[in-house]
């Protein structure tokens, strides 16, 4: 898609070397042993992502550190009648088809949505514990049409129990909690927009589909979606309402032009502009992720919340959201031995020696890359371990 | 307010379980168009429309909801300041019309009084349809909530369905302003015979409680 014109200017050609550069620099950190995964992430989030479909295809897996052998899996057969979640998911597949790219004849679009209904079925299948919503299925198609069928199960699968695991709760309760992060986020950077918002009671429900679907079901460019993806993959699971955030400020006069009322800035809000600078919003999340992390904002997420979640009460404040699966299972075993044994106390802690050795490491790997973007890699790292991403 | 164009505001909720065709009723209502292949809602927005009433312009927000039953816990919030419910099944999906009940239910929990209509939609195929137009209208008779049958797609009933709704909600409007006015007038009275007991009092020196 290369425009010719375009190519012999001396600003497109310097882009043109330095997309160059990023893919040798991506080939270099995926062929050494062992493959540099940090620098992985940086590629992932510095200026154009992973840049095409076919690295995707190879990076994307290391992102989520899931082994590549995988594909060597049979995929198991799926019991369509016998499978509760069926019938919403068939129904959302149905009215996907502005998920898929617009000039894909009709049969093997047809062909991909079933893969699609599969794939979904497979992993909550597997996963008992996880709950579909909609919106699910945009993740999934966008990871179906980037790295095809039998990778994109493992990938959505390990995403599932991990990034999105408080979206598939039985309830909605996590996912409320997670969007309370917006409003903090916003006061810290500009607390006129957040007053306006307040006053207005807006809420948060306008960003509900952005986060829950990772930008899928808002944006119609699937390049920006999967530019979006690169992002949030190769960061910490609440990455995207740092994003979300970063859009409503970067509208902030239209919203302060806005008249004062629920409706009307919910509306606003909720018609996400299709031209973002995303290489900009995407550097300032990264910015804001870096000033003002997670565990700053807990507590004020928490006050907003009339009615906390039991994880969430039942864990230390900080960061307890987007547990994976074995954490979470982990923490309800000890909760019982707890119950069980009630002169036992320990329960969160867990040795900082790797993390703090992780973090050391990518330090002297980084030196190239801008403050911001290493300490999102740094902190990217430093969830990554705790969340079994690394072996 | 200065310079605003209508004489009514109406904030209604549409409601109904997923893919009974709550997005496209809306926008063949406020837009007059439809389409085969809209997507699934997630959360909330709504639309406009500005319609003439006897003379009187009516404004209507129009806000749709996500149908999945885990986003209820959202959507709820949403029925706050709400003058209409219109409640939506499709008459092909028999289990849709059973979990109208649900969705009344819904409504009880977050609204004191409000406005409510049902909606059958998908009616646009005979061999397709699957529930009965009589136990429709027996079911609404027993609920006290009239019954109409829509078709989207085809354009059938919408506009009809929607104008009778926005006469029940400018009808209500009136009537609990009309008992606004005779309570404001009897509690004048009552203030009025009040204060001149309070006056008598105070001429007398004694001090209420």
């Amino acid at each position: 898609m290369k425009n010719p014109k375009r190519a012999s200017s001396p600003e497109h050609s310097d882009g043109d070397s330095r997309r160059k550069k990023k893919m040798n620099d991506i080939t270099q950190a995926l062929s050494v042993s062992p493959v540099d995964v940090a620098a992985l992430r940086r590629m992932a989030i510095s200026e154009g992502g992973l840049l095409t479909d076919e690295i995707r295809c190879q990076v994307w897996p290391w992102l989520l550190n899931v082994p590549l052998h995988i594909l060597d899996q049979e995929p198991e057969n799926v019991d369509r009648e016998n499978n509760k979640d069926y019938n919403q998911v068939l129904l959302d597949v149905q009215r996907s088809l502005r998920r898929f790219p617009p000039g894909m004849p009709d049969e093997q679009r047809e062909g991909l949505q079933e893969e699609l209904i599969d794939i979904i079925l497979r992993v909550l299948k597997r996963n008992p514990q996880l709950h579909y919503y909609q919106g699910y299925h945009d993740i999934v198609v966008t990871f179906l049409l980037v790295v095809k069928e039998r990778l994109a199960t493992a990938l959505v699968e390990k995403l599932s129990t991990h990034h999105l695991r408080d979206f598939m709760d039985p309830t909605m309760d996590n996912t409320k909690h997670i969007l309370n992060y917006l409003m903090p986020i916003i006061e810290r950077v500009n607390p006129e927009v957040h007053d306006f918002m307040q006053q207005a009671e807006v809420g948060t429900v306008f960003a509900l589909s952005w986060l829950i679907t990772w930008f899928g079901h808002v944006l119609s460019d699937f390049r920006h979606v999967v530019r979006l993806y690169d992002f949030f993959l190769a960061c910490h699971p609440l990455m995207p309402i740092y994003f979300a955030a970063v859009i409503v400020l970067y509208r902030q006069d239209e919203v302060l032009d806005c008249e004062c009322d629920m409706a009307m800035v919910h509306h606003l809000l909720s018609q996400i502009p299709q031209d973002l600078p995303y290489e900009t919003l995407i550097s300032r999340a990264g910015d804001l992720f870096v000033q003002f992390p997670p565990s700053e904002l807990a507590r004020e997420a928490a006050s907003h919340e009339h009615m906390a979640s039991s994880t969430f009460k039942d864990f230390d404040l900080a960061s307890t959201q987007q547990r994976p699966d074995s954490v979470l299972r982990r923490r309800r075993r000890q909760k019982q031995a707890a119950l069980e044994n009630s002169a036992s106390n320990s329960v969160v802690a867990r040795p900082s020696a790797t993390r703090r050795f992780v973090r050391l490491a990518v330090m002297g790997l980084t030196v190239a890359l801008g403050a911001a973007a290493l300490a999102v890699v740094n902190t990217a790292l430093e969830w990554a371990p705790k969340l079994d991403l690394f072996p | 307010m200065a310079g605003k164009d209508y004489n009514h505001l109406f904030k209604l909720l549409i409601i109904g379980d997923s893919n009974v065709g709550k997005s496209s009723l809306l926008l063949r209502f406020a837009d007059n168009s439809f389409s085969g292949s809209y997507i699934t809602t997630i959360g909330v927005d709504f639309k406009i429309r500005t319609v003439d009433i006897n003379g009187e312009r009516v404004k209507l927000q129009i806000w749709d909801t996500a149908g999945q039953e885990r986003f209820r816990t959202i959507t709820s919030t949403y029925y706050r300041n709400t003058h209409g419910v219109i409640i939506v099944y499709d008459v092909t999906n028999p289990e849709s019309f059973v979990n109208v009940k649900r969705w009344l239910n819904e409504i009880s929990q977050n609204c004191d009084s409000v406005c409510k209509i049902l909606v059958g939609n998908k009616n646009d195929d005979p061999a397709r349809k699957r529930v009965d137009s009589q136990d429709a209208a027996h079911f609404g008779e027993s609920v006290g909530v009239r019954v109409f049958e829509t078709s989207a797609k085809e354009n059938i009933n919408v506009e009809e369905m929607f104008m009778a709704f926005t006469h029940m909600v400018l009808r209500a409007k009136k009537q609990s302003q009309n008992r606004a006015e005779r309570e404001r007038e009897r509690e004048k009275d009552t203030v009025n015979i009040g204060a001149q007991r309070d006056r008598d009092r105070r001429k007398r020196g004694k001090k209420c409680c």
